[in-house]
């Protein structure tokens, strides 16, 4: 039984990494890093800093303390480095309208200081950090992983109040991103969490199969040809000539 | 634990939540047969009526407050219905819009283009009409003003969208 989980979880830890690493590729080729720089950042980021824990796991005897260390700086900045990935998204897609764009900005603020305040009393609500490094810095990403989540959800409802369409390449990134932080949430959730050793497993293995399907789902949207969500209109002249008969009841 | 696992409920929730909204996004498609059937249902006249200040003055002359205040609030979500029928024709616009800028032809694209910027003008003033209405709604004794720029914005879209219709039109008659 044991053996077969580590397999899965070697499996889960290594194969998005590499499906990563041809996403970088894909970036590169279609020359789509010009458009996402952030993005294409952060998938190289992620590539090194699996290289560098997959080695120090691997090569380095099992340095736990090192490997936490090393963990936790890295996770810090790749943090920062989805922030800067959502931010991204969200010019992208309303840059072209001006007075939404200016609308949205101060949205925004506003949602990222109410999701900072509701990660804050989740928190306190929640009681003291649980000892050890890793469940501390666990508490802290929850906290992390709810403002991402909302800023996420935020950009999907706001663009549909206002019938954005999201270009193809844009929407696969935050789709991705949302569904990441809210696996990041559980994940987090379970780390800073006092779970039985099996259950435990059982939710990790969900949380990391989680990253594999939103890796995946980058991919698709990267390899599949980049199509708009709304194809180009063709109305028939008959349903042209009742559209325009509509339209001129309304006119002054 | 249990905290944990709300945790992780939330998560799962969000995620489902998440692939529910882009899915629906993919099926925004465009739907002129709505736009149409939504148009044909707006009475535009009886909407100005409802939040004409001059209407509104003349009713608070001539009707005891009480009154005046049950026939204010009624009007109020009346025009409250008008103003969400015109809000939903405007993201019905706005997908028009978005997929006339599209178009191979450079001029069908540009008036795409400007039916889009049209239509989120459209959302934006109907989205403070609502907030206005329901003002007017609760507060009855507050003097209302009339939502001017949602007229005119709509007039603008509509014959955007006449010229966009007018010129695709053309261009698919046989010469």
């Amino acid at each position: 039984m044991m053996r077969w989980y580590n397999v899965v979880l070697f499996y889960l830890w290594i194969a998005p990494h590499l499906l990563l690493a041809v996403i970088g590729v894909l970036l590169l080729i279609r020359r789509l890093y010009t458009s996402f720089p952030v993005f294409f950042l952060y998938t190289c980021y992620e590539l090194a800093e699996f290289i560098l824990l997959f080695a120090i796991r691997v090569i380095g005897n099992n340095q736990r303390t090192l490997y936490a260390h090393v963990f936790i700086v890295t996770l810090a900045i790749s943090t920062a480095i989805r922030f800067g990935v959502i931010q991204e998204v969200f010019n992208n897609v309303f840059r072209e309208h001006g007075q939404v764009d200016a609308i949205g900005r101060v949205s925004l603020r506003w949602t990222t200081g109410f999701l900072l305040a509701a990660a804050v009393l989740c928190a306190i609500a929640s009681g003291p950090a649980p000892g050890g490094l890793i469940a501390g810095v666990a508490w802290i990403a929850r906290g992390v992983a709810i403002v991402q989540c909302g800023l996420v959800l935020f950009l999907f409802l706001f663009s549909g109040l206002f019938g954005l369409s999201l270009q193809s390449y844009v929407f696969g990134i935050a789709l991705g991103f949302g569904v990441l932080s809210s696996v990041e949430l559980a994940n987090a959730a379970i780390g800073a969490g006092q779970l039985t050793e099996s259950m435990a497993r059982a939710l990790n293995l969900i949380s990391t199969g989680g990253y594999h399907v939103v890796v995946l789902l980058w991919l698709g949207y990267l390899v599949a040809p980049e199509r708009k969500l709304l194809q180009p209109i063709d109305v028939p002249v008959d349903e042209l000539d009742r559209w325009n008969r509509e339209l001129e009841r309304f006119l002054p | 634990m249990s905290v944990t696992l709300v945790y992780v409920a939330i998560a799962f929730f969000i995620a489902a939540l998440l692939v529910y909204l882009a899915a629906r996004r993919g099926r925004d498609a465009l739907a002129i047969d709505e736009a149409r059937v939504l148009m044909g249902s707006l009475d535009i006249e009886a909407f100005r009526n409802l939040v004409d200040p001059g209407e509104e003055a003349f009713l608070r002359s001539s009707l005891p407050p009480d009154q005046f205040r049950t026939i204010k609030r009624e009007r109020a979500w009346a025009a409250f219905a008008y103003v969400r029928t015109l809000s939903d024709i405007a993201l019905e616009f706005s997908h028009f819009g978005h997929a006339a800028r599209l178009s191979p032809d450079p001029q069908l694209a540009e008036l795409g283009r400007q039916i889009v910027a049209g239509a989120i003008r459209l959302r934006l003033d109907a989205l403070k009409a609502s907030g206005r209405l329901l003002v007017a709604a609760t507060l009855p004794d507050l003097p209302q003003r009339c939502p001017h720029s949602l007229f005119e914005q709509y007039a603008c879209s509509t014959g955007l969208l006449l010229s966009y219709s007018t010129l695709d039109r053309a261009r698919k008659r046989p010469s």
